[in-house]
C-alpha cells in the first residue's frame, strides 16, 4: 500500500475579490472623471439635443454647474437658423435655471425658474453653422422680396419691344384684305360677262316696239304676234335670273370687300389702344410697391413679433415628435411613454428672457414652457411689456401657444406706439434709390395658429414720415415724387398659410394711387413712339385702301348698272303688249262686222 | 513599472480555463454591442472582474464587438423600434417607464434595447462557438501560432519575457 505525498489542490473560490477592488476603483476613477468633466459633458450634450431640435448647429460658449441648489449657468448660446445658416436665429448671452431634484430623479427636467438675458434674433455668425435638417420657413418670403426687388424695373416701357408682343393687327387685316381683293376682282368679271349688256337692252326694246307696232288684220297674224312675243318673253325672263345671279355674287363681293376695308380701316386704332393697355399693364408691377420697398424691414419686424412661433414653436414641436428629429448614425430614439395625467418630462415653470433691440432691453415673461401641453393641461404664455423706452412708447405683446395632436395652436395679439424709425434704406437700385429718414410707426394686430396654419393681420402706422427719392427717369420718378410726398403711411399687413412657411402680403394706399399714376406716367412717357407708330398704321391702312378703293367702286357700280338693268328687264316683262294686241284685232274686227 | 504591469496582467488572465475564456467573450460581446455609457454595462464590468473570467478576453471581445456594433447600429435601431412602438408592448413600456429603476437602465432607447436584447439572443451561440473555437485552438492552431516569426518577434520583446516569467 503506498501513500500518496501530493498535497490535495483546494479549490479556488468562483470569487476573484480582487476584482471588486478593480471594480471600486474604476467607479471611483469614473465618478471622479464626471465630476470634473461634467461641465464639458453638459455642454456637449447641450450642444447636441439643443442642435438636433434646432435641426441645426448649436453652439455653448460655457457652462456652469452648481450643486445646492442644483441649478445651470450657460453663457453664449447661438442657435444656427437652419433656413440662413450663416445667421444664428437666436443668441443668448447668457442662461440661468434652477433644476427641481425631486423630478430629475423621476428622470423629468424641471427648470422651476429660468433667466435669460441678452436674446438677440437673426445675428451674423462667425462662420456658417452645420445645418442637419434644411428647413425652408421665411425663406421664401425672404427671397420673394429680394426678387420683387430685382424685378422691379424702373427702366421706361419700349414701345418696340411692346409692338412686337401685342402682335399688330394692321398688317394682318390689310394681308386679308389684298386677299380679298384678288379674288373679288375675279367675281367683278365674272359679273361683267354674266349680265345683259345696254345693247342687248336696246335691240329687246326695239323688238318689243316693232310687235306692239305691227297691224293686227286677223286672229292668224294675232297668233303670230303673240307667239313672237311669248318667245322674247322667255329671254327676259332667262336674262333676269342670269342677272339676279350675278346681283347676289356682287352684292356679296361688295360686302366682303367693305368688311375688309373696314378692318384695315379701322385696325391701326386698335392697334394704338392695345398698345397703351399693354404699356399700362406694364406698370401693374409697380401697385405692390408698398411689399417691395417695406416687405423686407416688416420681415424682420416680424421676426421679433413672431418670435414664439418662429423659434420656439418649431423646436418644441420637433422636441413633441420623435420621427421629426432623425436620429444621426448610431445615435437612436428616445421613446417616451408617459401617460395623461403624468407630468410633462420637461418643463420650464417660469422664464425671464431678455431681448435686445439695439440699445433696448425687454424682458418678456413665460409660463409653462413644455412641449406636453395636454399633460400639463396649460398652454405656454409669454407677456411683454414695455414703456418709455428710447426705441418707442409703447410695447404691449401677449400671448399663449400649446402643442395638440394637429399641430400647433396659438394666439397673440400686439400694440407698439411711437417706434423711431431713422435712416433706413428702402431701395438702392441704379435707376431709384429711396430712404426712410425718419418716421414713428405704430403698429397693432392679432395673430391665430390653429393645426400650425396662420391667419391674423395687423395694421402698420408711419407717421410723420420724411423720405428721400432719386430716380434717374421720368417714370421712377413717379414712384419718387409720390414717396417724397408722403407724410403717413398706413399699411395692410397680412399672414396666412404654414407655420413653417408663412406667407406675408402688404398693402397700402400708396399702391392704389402710384397704379393710376404710373399708368399715366408710362403713356405720357410713350407718347411720341406711339404717335409715330399711330402714323405708321395709319399710311399703311390709307395706302392700301386707296390703292384698292376702285376695285370697291367698280364692283358697287356694276352693282348699280344690273339694279338699273334688272329694272328695265322689269318693266319691259310688265308691259302689257298682249292685251294691246288683243284690243287692236278686236277693234278691227269690230269695224268688219259692225257697220 | 513593467513589472507592475506585468503582475497586474497575470492576476487578470490567471483564469485560462475554457468556460472562463468563452463567458469572457460573451460579456465582452454584451458590452461591445450596446451603447458604453449604459448602467448595465457597469453590472457586466462586476461580473467580469468579481468572477473568474479571463480579462484578456473580456477586453479584447469588447474592443472587437464595439468595431462590429458600428455596422449593426441601423439593425438595433430598428428592432429596438419595432418593439417600442409596437402597440401590443405599450402596457409593459408604460409600466417600466414609471419606474426609475428601468429608467435609468434606458431601456426606452431603440439602440439600447435592441442590442442589448439582441446581445442576450447571441449569447448561447456566442458560448458554444466560442467554447469549440478554444478547444480547437489549444489542441491544433496554437503551436502552428506560436512558430509564426511576427509572433516569435513579439516574444522576444522585454515586457513579453518579464510577463512570462511572472507566469511560471
Amino acid at each position: 500500500m503506498s501513500t500518496s505525498n501530493q498535497t490535495p489542490v483546494a479549490r479556488r473560490s468562483t470569487i476573484r475579490w480582487s476584482g471588486l477592488g478593480v471594480f471600486l476603483i474604476i467607479c471611483g476613477l469614473l465618478f471622479a472623471f464626471s465630476w470634473l468633466l461634467l461641465d464639458s459633458i453638459l455642454k456637449w450634450s447641450i450642444e447636441r439635443s439643443l442642435g438636433t431640435l434646432n435641426g441645426a448647429e448649436v453652439n455653448v460658449n460655457r457652462v456652469e454647474h452648481r450643486w445646492s441648489p442644483l441649478g445651470i449657468k450657460v453663457q453664449g448660446v447661438q442657435l444656427t437658423d437652419p433656413a440662413q445658416p450663416e445667421f444664428n436665429r437666436l443668441v443668448i448671452e447668457e442662461l440661468m435655471a434652477d433644476v427641481s431634484v425631486e423630478q430629475l430623479l423621476l428622470g423629468r427636467l424641471h427648470l422651476e425658474e429660468l433667466v435669460a438675458t441678452g436674446i438677440r434674433v437673426h445675428q451674423l455668425r462667425s462662420k456658417p453653422g452645420e445645418v442637419y435638417q434644411s428647413l425652408t420657413e421665411q425663406g421664401n418670403f425672404k427671397q420673394w422680396t429680394l426678387d420683387s426687388l430685382a424685378e422691379l424695373n424702373m427702366a421706361l416701357p419700349d414701345v418696340d419691344e411692346i409692338v412686337a408682343r401685342i402682335g399688330l393687327q394692321t398688317p394682318v387685316a390689310i394681308e386679308k384684305a389684298k386677299s380679298s381683293v384678288a379674288e373679288q376682282q375675279a367675281v367683278l368679271q365674272q359679273v361683267k360677262q354674266e349680265i345683259p349688256t345696254a345693247e342687248d337692252l336696246k335691240r329687246y326694246e326695239e323688238e318689243l316696239k316693232k310687235l306692239t307696232d305691227v297691224d293686227i288684220k286677223n286672229p292668224a297674224q294675232l297668233q303670230q304676234v303673240q307667239t313672237q312675243f311669248a318667245a322674247l318673253k322667255e329671254q327676259f325672263e332667262a336674262d333676269r335670273e342670269r342677272l339676279k345671279a350675278a346681283k347676289e355674287l356682287a352684292s356679296n363681293a361688295v360686302a366682303t370687300l367693305k368688311t375688309d376695308f373696314d378692318a384695315v380701316k379701322n385696325a391701326p386704332a386698335s392697334d394704338l389702344q392695345r398698345a397703351q393697355q399693354l404699356i399700362q399693364f406694364n406698370s401693374e408691377g409697380f401697385t405692390e410697391i408698398t411689399a417691395v420697398l417695406f416687405g423686407e424691414q416688416m420681415r424682420q419686424w416680424s421676426q421679433y413679433i413672431l418670435l414664439a412661433y418662429d423659434t420656439l414653436a418649431p423646436i418644441l414641436a420637433r422636441s413633441a415628435d420623435e420621427s421629426l428629429v432623425q436620429p444621426q448614425r448610431g445615435e437612436g430614439v428616445w421613446f417616451e411613454f408617459t401617460q395623461a395625467n403624468e407630468p410633462p418630462s420637461f418643463l420650464v415653470k417660469k422664464a425671464t428672457t431678455e431681448f435686445v433691440w439695439g440699445e433696448t432691453r425687454v424682458d418678456a415673461n413665460w409660463t409653462n414652457i413644455t412641449h406636453q401641453h395636454q399633460q400639463l393641461g396649460q398652454p405656454t404664455t409669454f407677456q411683454v411689456r414695455s414703456d418709455q423706452s428710447p426705441l418707442w412708447q409703447l410695447l404691449n405683446l401677449n400671448g399663449e401657444l400649446a402643442l395638440t395632436d394637429n399641430g400647433v395652436d396659438a394666439k397673440q395679439q400686439w400694440q407698439v406706439k411711437g417706434v423711431t424709425l431713422n435712416e433706413l434704406g428702402l431701395s438702392e437700385q441704379t435707376e431709384f434709390t429711396a430712404s426712410l429718414v425718419r418716421a414713428l410707426v405704430d403698429s397693432e394686430g392679432a395673430v391665430s395658429l390653429r393645426n400650425s396654419m396662420f391667419d391674423g393681420g395687423a395694421t402698420v402706422k408711419l407717421l410723420d414720415m420724411v423720405v428721400t427719392a432719386e430716380a434717374e427717369n421720368r417714370w421712377a420718378d413717379v414712384v419718387a415724387t409720390a414717396l417724397r410726398q408722403l407724410q403717413r403711411l398706413d399699411i395692410n399687413a397680412s399672414i396666412a398659410g404654414a407655420l413653417a412657411q408663412p406667407e406675408f402680403s402688404f398693402s397700402s394706399d400708396l399702391d392704389r394711387q402710384l397704379g393710376s399714376a404710373l399708368k399715366n406716367a408710362a403713356l405720357d412717357a410713350s407718347k411720341t413712339e406711339l404717335a409715330a407708330l399711330q402714323t405708321k398704321l395709319q399710311a399703311e391702312s390709307s395706302g392700301f385702301l386707296g390703292a384698292n378703293q376702285d376695285v370697291l367702286e367698280g364692283l358697287t357700280a356694276l352693282l348699280s348698272d344690273a339694279e338699273q338693268r334688272d329694272k328695265k328687264l322689269e318693266e319691259m316683262l310688265k308691259a302689257k303688249f298682249e292685251k294691246q294686241l288683243e284690243d287692236q284685232l278686236k277693234d278691227r274686227l269690230k269695224g268688219l262686222f259692225g257697220r | 513599472m513593467l513589472t507592475l504591469l506585468a503582475k497586474f496582467l497575470k492576476a487578470l488572465n490567471s483564469e485560462s480555463g475554457v468556460w472562463a475564456l468563452a463567458f469572457a467573450f460573451v460579456l465582452g460581446m454584451m458590452m461591445g454591442f450596446t451603447p458604453l455609457w449604459r448602467l448595465h454595462n457597469l453590472v457586466i464590468v462586476l461580473i467580469a472582474l468579481l468572477f473568474r473570467i479571463n480579462l484578456t478576453g473580456f477586453i479584447l471581445s469588447f474592443v472587437i464587438c464595439s468595431g462590429i456594433a458600428y455596422l449593426l447600429d441601423p439593425w438595433f435601431h430598428q428592432v429596438g423600434y419595432a418593439l417600442l412602438s409596437s402597440e401590443n408592448w405599450q402596457p409593459l413600456w408604460q409600466t417600466l417607464y414609471q419606474s426609475a429603476f428601468w429608467r435609468v437602465l434606458q431601456f426606452h432607447h431603440t439602440i439600447t434595447l435592441g442590442s442589448f436584447l439582441l446581445s442576450v439572443l447571441f449569447t448561447p451561440v456566442v458560448l458554444a462557438v466560442s467554447y469549440v473555437v478554444i478547444t480547437r485552438y489549444r489542441t491544433h492552431i496554437q503551436a502552428w501560432f506560436n512558430k509564426l516569426k511576427l509572433v516569435q518577434m513579439l516574444k522576444a520583446n522585454r515586457f513579453w519575457m518579464i510577463y512570462s516569467e511572472l507566469r511560471r
